[in-house]
């Protein structure tokens, strides 16, 4: 289907004396799978509410398919949302709930019913169609909600946390339910979430939010990899953020200095100078004996061993005070490293990241650059 | 000690528990009793042969429909009757929409920190009836030559102290509808009022029977501003009718008459009561097991 291009422009909304959007500027083109992941307050389900027209902006535009809908009320928006908590019509069954929206259109009958039958099947609720909301279970819900937005075939739709009240199992199946029917039904989704890992499994492109503002949007494996700010790497899963200074350029990024060691930086910031903070994944952190040698390494002693099951994640206290994390799978062999045994962790340059907190038209440019 | 003998003693102090009780469920009885007896005795000698209303004489339906002196004869009494069964349904059909438009618009587009206006709305919960009535009477005699004291001032009045009530039974079933449902209407493309008639009124339904069951009730019930805002002898409801004769040379027509509005009443509770219980279970709001 055509069209379902979402354009934020300045955006702005402020209750009374608190902003909770502060100027965001995103751009979702027609069919995308798009989500805005932020922790609780940052202004995801405020921006989401002002797409669907519960909340007037401040300032700033709306655009869908290029018209400015900033003050259209919700029901002439060709947008449906699907709530947190569902929001089916207790005295109404599914069958009803689902025809809701196309008897206010004014559909004859038997289209309809033809039409309902359709959006149940397509979430696997055919046989529920006589229930109501009451007899059905979280899951059961959520699917008929789904139905009841998609079967109007609107340009755009919402989900405002859809996932959040369900068990994790039942979540992941449904996770991949929804990415397989957003590529079947091919509408842009816009889908806030505070959920990582919500986010990076279904999303073509994350929008992280922080405090009202957009920090990076990119695709979900370099927000992952290649975050831009501390607070990027810091929400999306563990990341060690270190405080070091960035001296010279080199062939290959970025010298900076922790403590008395010397890094080579190779990714994010390399042209930052000064106090700056560096970033690796715990994963891409190696350990190796006292002693070792080799660019890019920095002595720490090991603090605390933990069990993780497939892996053993190994806490390191470096000279300056602080901690880093270093992930080993488990391969069946013994561990090499105890509590208080010296170590050298091994930061591969290309895992390095220098951090840019810089503003978020930057970001905004390098998220242009990397798609 | 042995640990047969420990549970033989807990068990001993769970029944002396279990037992204590038994005070409360007599007390409870005792009021119950109490309070209906009057009444009860008070049906019951409208079935009397005599024309005492308290001395027994045998059974028979002389004052309800057989002799001349009967209810059904009368047409005081009859007259009461039908005016008080007006007044009722008038202010039902009054005070029910009234209030739960005015519940909604106080909720809804007040907000929820409303609380002064709130609060001015179901103040005539706390004012004084008889106050009321005198100031009601005084409005009408002295500055709203509009109103003429009888039925129309009689429902006036019942409507302003039975809008309260309406409003605080409907305000608490709304705490419990959230907003989401309202704005999944207009999502799905209601008008605000769309969603109003399609959404809220009907998941208000509970609220809106227990409100005909009360405003009917405060109706049938009331004495002083009905009494205040009355006219001549064809504004005499029941209960003025019970307060007129009660005291001179009544007969058990009387009571005859009184037991049609309590049974009548009753019965309507009882209804509502059944329906209410329908209603809300058929409704359980969100909760997935």
């Amino acid at each position: 289907m055509a069209g379902g291009e979402v354009r934020l422009a300045k955006l702005v909304k402020a209750f009374d004396e608190v902003t909770v959007v502060d100027g965001i500027d995103l751009h979702m083109p027609g069919g995308e799978f798009f989500s805005l992941l932020g922790p609780s307050g940052c202004g995801k389900t405020t921006t989401l509410r002002m797409i669907a027209g519960f909340e007037q902006p401040t300032s700033g535009e709306i655009l869908l398919d290029g018209k400015n809908v900033a003050l259209t009320p919700p029901h002439k928006r060709n947008v449906n949302t699907v709530f947190q908590g569902y929001a089916l019509f207790p005295h109404l069954s599914v069958f009803d709930n689902v025809a809701f929206g196309l008897r206010r259109q004014g559909t004859p009958r038997a289209e309809v019913r033809r039409r309902v039958n359709e959006a149940l099947a397509m979430v696997h609720m055919e046989a529920f169609a006589k229930r109501r909301p009451a007899q059905m279970s979280g899951g059961q819900q959520q699917r008929v909600a789904l139905a009841r937005a998609l079967v109007l075939k609107p340009a755009v739709l919402l989900l405002d946390e859809p996932l959040g009240a369900l068990d994790a199992k039942l979540r992941k199946i449904l996770q991949i339910e929804l990415k397989a029917l957003q590529q079947e039904v091919g509408i842009t989704f816009i889908y806030v979430t505070h959920d990582q890992e919500e986010a990076l499994t279904m999303s073509d492109r994350i929008a992280v939010m922080h405090e009202g503002r957009v920090e990076q949007v990119a695709p979900p494996e370099v927000v992952y990899e290649e975050p831009s700010t501390t607070f990027v790497a810091d929400f999306l899963g563990t990341s060690n953020v270190i405080h070091a200074v960035a001296t010279q350029a080199t062939a290959s990024g970025c010298e900076v200095r922790v403590g008395e060691f010397e890094l080579t930086a190779g990714r994010g910031a390399i042209d930052a100078r000064g106090e700056t903070k560096i970033a690796i994944r715990p994963e891409r952190v190696t350990l190796e004996p006292h002693g070792s040698t080799g660019p890019n390494r920095l002595a720490g002693m090991v603090e605390r061993v933990v069990y993780l099951g497939n892996a053993n994640q190994i806490i390191v206290r470096l000279p300056t005070g602080e901690a880093l994390q270093a992930l080993v799978q488990n391969t069946g062999e013994k561990l090499a490293y105890e509590q208080g045994d010296p170590v050298r962790a091994h930061l591969p340059a290309e895992a390095l990241r220098v951090l840019a907190d810089t503003g978020a038209a930057e970001i905004e440019e390098q998220a242009a650059a990397a798609a | 000690m042995t640990q047969a003998s420990a549970t033989g003693r807990a068990h001993a102090i769970r029944l002396r528990l279990r037992r204590r009780p038994k005070v409360l469920t007599l007390f409870v009885w005792g009021y119950i009793v109490w309070s209906l007896a009057p009444a009860l005795i008070a049906i019951a000698f409208s079935f009397n042969s005599g024309k005492s209303r308290s001395i027994w004489q045998g059974l028979s339906l002389r004052w309800w429909t057989d002799g001349p002196g009967s209810m059904l004869h009368n047409d005081v009494f009859r007259g009461a009757l039908e005016h008080s069964f007006t007044l009722a349904v008038l202010n039902v059909l009054i005070a029910v929409p009234l209030g739960i438009g005015l519940a909604i618009t106080l909720s809804r587009w007040f907000g929820r920190g409303s609380g002064a206006v709130s609060l001015l709305a179901t103040m005539t919960l706390v004012v004084p009836e008889l106050v009321l009535a005198i100031s009601l009477f005084l409005l009408f005699t002295q500055l709203l030559d509009i109103v003429e004291l009888g039925t129309m001032a009689q429902v006036i009045g019942q409507v302003t102290f039975t809008l309260p009530f309406v409003v605080v039974i409907t305000r608490g079933r709304m705490s419990s509808i959230s907003t989401d449902l309202e704005e999944a209407a207009m999502d799905l493309g209601c008008s605000p009022l769309q969603a109003l008639r399609l959404v809220l009124v009907p998941l208000l339904q509970p609220a809106i029977v227990a409100s005909v069951v009360i405003a009917f009730a405060l109706s049938i019930d009331d004495f002083v501003v009905t009494q205040y805002l009355s006219s001549d002898a064809s504004t005499q409801t029941v209960p003025m009718l019970i307060y007129n004769t009660a005291r001179g040379s009544a007969t058990p027509a009387l009571n005859a008459t009184a037991t049609v509005l309590v049974v009548v009443t009753a019965l309507l509770v009882a209804l509502g009561g059944l329906l209410y219980y329908a209603l809300s279970r058929r409704q359980r709001l969100g909760a997935a097991e």
